[in-house]
This record gives structure tokens, C-alpha cells and sequence, in this order.
């Protein structure tokens, strides 16, 4: 049996008496590209973030090759686990100063960059292909190359899994499929977050499904995105076939209006 | 490479303003005359002009090295505390330090009027002490909205402080007022080689503890959850910045009096000149703080015969004139 590299033991959060995360389950192995899907509200962007030890959960655990992440150190976690949030354009710092940033965890304090450091952040910065923008301000980037510098940052931290939320939030089609292929070529367990079910199923090989906190569905793209999963969480009709090149399912949305599900308003803060 | 030739030109600026400051003042030496003074000290030779000495070593060399530690110890807080809260505003006497520390010099002055005056740095660093630990009880441990919650705190705090003075002053005699008032308006007047050792001790240390950390401020300045997700505990750092900041601050209030801007100005200029993330490069930071204040000193004792100008008069007229035209300049531009 593989030992899997991540696993949520019972995990649950609440702010509160609301439960945000309610007894989730789940196993990721190495090598492995999970989505992550479910309604605006659903818990995605929670689920990730106790997984990265930003939030600490009420109940359960979280562990990363068989150790909780809360007996560790922040900067351990940090040297094996990195993230891409969505980007934040509020950072008037150059491209490689982002990349740069990196290298944090893995520094001792006084500990300076040494000429292999600075070559790996070149070596980062071409491989997402931005050398050419390097010494250009973050905030003056364009939506997929903001991304782009943040996978090159994730790639500098060097670490077994890769965290994304939403990475294809705001990008044209063409930046959609460029970055999930970009990060499919790294060849590193990934769990990603994502709205469009139609990437979800090229890209993922295993699907988690949430709803209100929990998990309702999860497996291959082809046993979660059925007709019936799919239209009962998302409150919308659809059809469902294969698709002509990679062979999952593909969603085709019927765009007629439906009633709103009775219970799944959840955004009455 | 960059950086050594960075660090010889801000060590040659050091030495020329030292001996620019050292040259002028109430009696004008020549620059070789100060020149020779010096060397005659540092080789423990006799003074070949006894009074020009004295002059310079005993009076004008350590109120240059105190100006020149009180402009590097507020620049870089200033800077620091920019980064940590991502707030352009933010300058130790946004919370409230100056407002404690002149509350506890004017208690001592009014209230406890029997007690010599040579405690008046005590009574300033409790003050300002006093008022840190108000914004750190308040800022927590807990990093959900801890910017707010210590920007804010920090700004009552530094009313409510205030209003203490007002109070105490209203009720005071009319020379007490006008002794704490020159007093917070900052001088180095009172410089002496033995009231270096204090500030120089601990603004060299929190420089020390800002390398060691400059990572995780860097961090910390590209946003929260970023720098969390690089293994940065950020509340904890924050706090243990704003703490070092105080105690800077308070030390030099504590010393100097109230110097207003300079916290504020320093980081802004850098930024504006050599680029955004030129704050990070704190050496720059201290250094080009402490030449600005040398030669605001050099301003507050020569412009007028006779008479010294208050720093904070200087600093605030020449940081807010600058501030306006900064902020011209980038509405014009946009």
C-alpha cells in the first residue's frame, strides 16, 4: 500500500457556531493532481488553507507525510509544502525580488543569498518563460504573468506539494490551460481549487466535491461529474459526454434559469 | 559588488558631513583645522589649538554623532514599521510613542516639580514605555486585522496622551510651559559623549536584529498570508518589530525630545529615489537618516545667530514642504 504524502484526519472548523468545515476525510498521494470543486461558499479556499497551516482547525488533523503540520514549525511546512494564492496586485516589487521571496523558508537568519540561490531564482524565472520581464514591476504585469511569477516562487521553495486557489481566477482562456500545463510539467502532487468543471476534468485525476464544508462526491473526474452530481450541487441542468481528445467528461451547461435551492443560500452573513 | 561600492560611498558621505558639521557652528573653522583636531584625538597626540579642541571634539563631535544615531534610529523605524504594516503612514509616533513620552516629561516637570531634571530622560522613557505596551496589549498576538487594531490603537492612545499633557500643562506656570514645550520640540543641545552610549547600544542592536530578520519584513510586506505560506510567523514578528521601534523611538525622545517626520520622510525619499524596495536595504536607510539629521542640526544652530532653531520646527517644516511636493508630483504624473 502507498503511504499517502497528505491526509485529513476528521477535520473540521468552525467560526462561531458556524461550521465552516464539518469532519472532512481525505487522502492525497504523491504524484497525484487533485481538484478541488464545489459553490462560491462551498469551503474550497478554507479547505486549502488548513492544509497550508493557515488556519488552524477546531477538530482534527492535518498530516503531511505522517506528521501533524501543528507539531512542526511554520518554516518546516513551508520547505515542503508552497502555495499560489491568487495574485495579489498590491506588490511594487520587481519579478525576481517575488521569485526571490521563495528562498525564505529554507534561510537561517543572517544567512544571505549565495550565487547557487540566485541562479535557481534565474533558472525559476525562465522556466515560467519571464526572463524578459524579470526587473519589471509585479503590479504592472498582466493577470497570467502575475501568476506565472508566483508558480516561479513556489518552484524556488523547492517543496513535495503544490497549493493553488483558484489559479485560473480573471485569466483568458489561452493563461487557463498555459498555467495548469505549466504546472502539470512539474511533475509535483498537486491539490488546486478551481470554478471551471471543464478544466477540472481535463487537468485532475482525482476530484473532491464540496459542499457546505463537507465532501459529497469524490474519485475520477468521470465518476464525480456526472449529470446528476453536478446539476444537484451546482443547481444547474447539464449534459454530459466525453470528450473528443482526453477522453473525461465533458459538461455542456443548458443555461436556462433555475429556482434556487431551498438551504443552499450559504453567503447569509 | 553593488553593495560594497554602496557601502564606501555612504561611508565617505559619513565622514565629509561629519566634518562639514564639525566645521560650522557659532565659531567657523577651517576643514583642515577640524581635520587635524581630529587626528591630534584619535593618536592621543596633544592638541596643537587647545580651545578648537575642545570645541569640536567635546562639544560639536558628539552632538554630531547623537544627531546622526537619532536620524538613523527613527529612519529605520520608520521604515520597518512601513513594511510590517504595509501602511505609507506609519512612523513610530503614529503610535503614540512621542504623545507617552511627553506625557511623562511634562508629569515629571508639573506634577512631580521637586525632582531634579536630570531624570527628565527617565521620566520621558516611562512615558513613552507606557504607551507602547497600551498598543501592543491591544495589537494581540492574533494576525486577523492586527494592522488595524495597532494603527488604531496607536492613534488613540496618542490622543488620549495628549489630552494628558494638555491638562497638566493648562495648570502648569507659564516657564514650565514654555521649558516642555522647547523640550518637545527636540534638540541635541544636551549632547554629551556619555549620553551616546545609551542610544548607540540600542539602535545598533535592533539593526542587528533587523538583518537577521529582513526575510521575514520582506515577507511580511508582500501580505499576510503570502509571507504564511513562506513559514513566517507573522503576528509574532510584527509585534517584536513594533516592540524594536518603540524602544528606538523611545530611546531617542528620551534623549532628544520630540523629532517629528523624520521616521516618515527618510523611508519615502529612499523610495522615491532608488526604487521601491530600496527600504529593504536598511544600511541605506540608517545612514541616509542619520546625514539628514546632521545637517537639519546644522540648520537648527547656524541660521540664526545666537539662537537655536527647535529640530522639530526644521524637520516638519521641510518634511511636510517635501511631502506635498512628492505627493504633486505623482497626481501630476498620473
Amino acid at each position: 500500500m502507498i503511504k499517502p504524502l497528505l491526509a485529513l484526519n476528521q477535520l473540521s472548523w468552525k467560526v462561531g457556531n458556524k461550521n465552516i468545515l464539518s469532519q472532512v476525510n481525505l487522502t492525497v498521494n504523491q504524484g497525484q493532481f487533485v481538484g478541488i470543486i464545489g459553490t462560491n461558499g462551498a469551503g474550497k479556499s478554507s479547505l486549502l488553507r488548513t492544509i497550508y497551516r493557515y488556519i488552524k482547525p477546531s477538530a482534527g488533523q492535518v498530516f503531511f507525510n505522517n506528521r501533524d503540520i501543528w507539531q512542526q514549525k511554520a518554516s518546516q511546512v513551508a520547505q515542503q509544502i508552497a502555495v499560489v494564492q491568487q495574485s495579489n496586485a498590491q506588490l511594487s516589487y520587481s519579478v525576481f525580488e517575488i521569485v526571490k521571496m521563495g528562498l525564505t523558508p529554507h534561510k537561517k537568519l543572517f544567512e544571505t543569498d549565495s550565487l547557487l540561490d540566485l541562479n535557481k531564482v534565474k533558472q525559476a524565472i525562465e522556466a515560467v518563460g519571464l526572463t524578459h520581464l524579470a526587473a519589471q514591476n509585479f503590479e504592472r504585469l498582466s493577470g497570467g504573468e502575475q501568476q506565472r511569477s508566483l508558480i516561479a516562487r513556489a518552484i524556488v521553495q523547492d517543496t513535495e506539494l503544490l497549493i493553488m486557489d483558484e489559479p485560473t481566477n480573471h485569466l483568458d482562456i489561452h493563461y487557463q490551460i498555459d498555467i495548469l500545463n505549466r504546472i502539470k510539467q512539474l511533475k509535483k502532487t498537486v491539490v488546486v481549487s478551481l470554478h471551471d468543471l471543464n478544466l477540472a476534468s481535463a487537468f485532475c485525476d482525482h476530484l473532491i466535491l464540496l459542499e457546505q464544508g463537507k465532501i459529497i462526491a469524490q474519485g475520477t473526474p468521470a465518476q464525480v461529474l456526472t449529470a446528476q452530481t453536478i446539476s444537484q450541487a451546482y443547481n444547474v441542468d447539464v449534459s454530459v459526454s466525453t470528450h473528443p481528445v482526453h477522453k473525461n467528461p465533458l459538461l455542456t451547461f443548458h443555461y436556462n434559469v433555475r429556482q434556487a435551492k431551498t438551504g443552499a443560500i450559504t453567503c447569509d452573513r | 559588488m553593488r553593495s560594497l561600492t554602496l557601502a564606501a560611498v555612504l561611508l565617505s558621505a559619513f565622514a565629509i558631513s561629519v566634518l562639514i558639521g564639525a566645521s560650522f557652528g557659532a565659531v567657523s573653522f577651517e576643514l583642515t583645522q577640524v581635520t587635524g583636531a581630529l587626528f591630534d584625538a584619535m593618536l592621543m597626540r596633544p592638541a596643537s589649538d587647545p580651545i578648537l579642541s575642545q570645541i569640536v571634539i567635546e562639544l560639536r563631535l558628539p552632538r554630531i554623532l547623537l544627531a546622526f544615531i537619532a536620524g538613523a534610529g527613527l529612519a529605520l523605524a520608520g521604515a520597518i514599521l512601513q513594511l510590517v504594516t504595509r501602511n505609507p503612514l506609519a512612523d513610530p509616533y503614529l503610535f503614540g510613542i512621542s504623545a507617552g513620552a511627553s506625557f511623562g516629561a511634562v508629569t515629571l516637570m508639573t506634577v512631580l516639580s521637586g525632582i531634579s531634571l536630570i531624570f527628565l530622560p527617565i521620566a520621558a522613557f516611562i512615558g513613552s514605555a507606557l504607551s507602547a505596551l497600551v498598543v501592543l496589549g491591544i495589537a494581540g498576538k492574533s494576525s486577523y486585522n492586527q494592522i488595524e487594531r495597532m494603527l488604531l490603537a496607536g492613534v488613540a492612545t496618542s490622543f488620549l496622551f495628549s489630552a494628558a499633557t494638555s491638562a497638566l500643562l493648562y495648570h502648569s506656570d507659564p516657564q514650565a510651559a514654555a521649558a516642555i514645550l522647547f523640550w518637545t520640540l527636540g534638540s541635541f543641545a544636551q549632547a554629551q559623549w556619555s549620553t551616546l552610549a545609551l542610544p548607540m547600544i540600542v539602535i545598533s542592536l535592533s539593526l542587528l536584529t533587523f538583518f537577521a530578520f529582513s526575510r521575514q519584513v520582506t515577507a511580511i510586506s508582500a501580505g499576510d498570508e503570502s509571507a504564511s505560506t513562506l513559514g513566517v510567523n507573522v503576528a509574532r514578528i510584527r509585534l517584536f518589530m513594533l516592540i524594536l521601534s518603540s524602544l528606538i523611538s523611545a530611546v531617542i525622545v528620551a534623549t532628544c525630545g520630540g523629532i517629528s517626520f523624520v521616521g516618515l520622510l527618510i523611508p519615502h525619499l529612499i523610495r522615491l529615489v532608488m526604487g521601491y524596495s530600496s527600504t529593504n536595504n536598511y544600511l541605506l536607510v540608517a545612514t541616509v537618516g542619520g546625514l539628514f539629521m546632521i545637517y537639519i542640526d546644522l540648520i537648527a544652530r547656524t541660521l540664526l545667530t545666537n539662537q537655536e532653531i527647535p529640530l522639530g520646527i526644521i524637520t516638519s517644516i521641510i518634511g511636510s514642504v517635501f511631502f506635498l511636493y512628492i505627493l504633486q508630483q505623482r497626481s501630476t504624473r498620473q
